[in-house]
């Protein structure tokens, strides 16, 4: 029995990545391309610079591939470079929101976009419902839309998203919770309506 | 007593979505969803917002992949190149190192020989070889490693790169 067959999918991207294989981080990138465009967007609330801040987590998974250990899923990881990345490029762009003491109210200010192009969300809606949640989308906390996509679209454990983000699991629950409140307002507030 | 009902299960359907519920406490959701059509439109309402979450669909930009890629490519050469050069570095260093402890051993057994030589007695000259030649060497020797990084601060300090 060979090596390959016996490993696990996060230890052949471990052992890749500890090579530095050129080929293994081209399929990462295929795979993982869009879902960090879309976490990015979600993170940050604007389209803008999306698209250098994945290519430069991409830089990052390369340089620092030796510290994924390959004994946890390859997700939580990959958007934990993504968000310190966000993190620093917002940092960049802001500097009076860090010395808040309230944690929502610095990463929402942190991560606020400053350009007032159209919401990302209402470009990228295709279903009616999501037309909806886009205004809602835009107006949340960034964390709590970080929350949403990570547990509804990326469709990590509680645990998992904790590791991303660096908060208790208490706290990321009670993000979530607000968000779907959140979103529930906006669609039932639009049934109403019809 | 009833909207409190309504309200505990409708906290333990927000933590069933979550994904952070016990199996008693998603056993007990459903028997009471099975009798209450308040809390099920609840869920229905929370089910529709999560399913719309994934009704957006954004673009980028369709040269990302190959610029990606290609940045990819340049950057794990210029990680080789440097990863050789310090393998260069540490076999210098253990070289050195050898050749240091080898000439200075060689130096204390040679030394005593020219002791008469030069009219002083067998210690002296190891003294003075200990002093002159072997404390210097090894501490060029281990400061060795250092370079680098001393190189390195003085181009950054002087607005040098490479």
């Amino acid at each position: 029995m060979t090596l390959a067959a016996t490993e696990s999918e996060p230890e052949r991207i471990a052992r890749g990545l500890r090579q530095r294989d050129v080929a293994l981080l081209q399929t990462l990138v295929q795979e993982y391309q869009y879902r960090l465009v879309r976490y990015f967007i979600f993170l940050l609330g604007t389209r803008d610079q999306v698209d250098d801040l994945v290519q430069e987590t991409w830089l990052r998974v390369l340089e620092h591939g030796r510290s994924y250990d390959g004994e946890s899923r390859f997700e939580p990881w990959l958007f934990a470079i993504a968000r310190n990345l966000a993190i620093d490029h917002a940092r960049k762009r802001t500097f009076s929101s860090l010395d808040s003491n309230d944690d929502d109210e610095r990463d929402h200010a942190s991560f606020s976009p400053v350009s007032n192009a159209d919401s990302p969300f209402e470009q990228a809606a295709r279903t009616e419902d999501a037309r909806r949640l886009a205004e809602s989308l835009q107006s949340l906390p960034p964390m709590i839309r970080e929350a949403l996509v990570l547990r509804f679209q990326e469709e990590l454990s509680l645990q998992e998203i904790s590791h991303v983000v660096g908060a208790s699991v208490s706290t990321i629950s009670s993000r979530i919770y607000r968000g779907l409140a959140a979103l529930r307002q906006q669609i039932d507030g639009g049934d109403h309506a019809n | 007593m009833q909207t409190d009902g309504h309200e505990s299960i409708c906290r333990l359907i927000d933590k069933f979505l979550a994904g952070d519920i016990s199996g008693a406490e998603e056993q007990s959701i459903r028997q009471h969803l099975g009798a209450c059509a308040a809390c099920q439109r609840y869920l229905d309402a929370s089910s529709r917002a999560i399913a719309g979450l994934g009704g957006f669909t954004f673009g980028s930009d369709a040269g990302l992949h190959a610029r990606i890629i290609t940045a990819l490519t340049v950057r794990a050469a210029q990680l080789e190149t440097q990863q050789l050069s310090h393998r260069k570095l540490v076999w210098s260093y253990i070289a050195a190192l050898i050749l240091t402890l080898a000439g200075s051993f060689a130096a204390m057994q040679l030394g005593g020989q020219f002791a008469n030589a030069l009219s002083a007695t067998r210690q002296e000259v190891h003294l003075g070889l200990i002093a002159v030649w072997i404390v210097p060497s090894v501490c060029f020797c281990l400061l060795l490693p250092t370079l680098p990084m001393l190189s390195k601060r003085w181009m950054h300090a002087k607005g040098v790169s490479l």
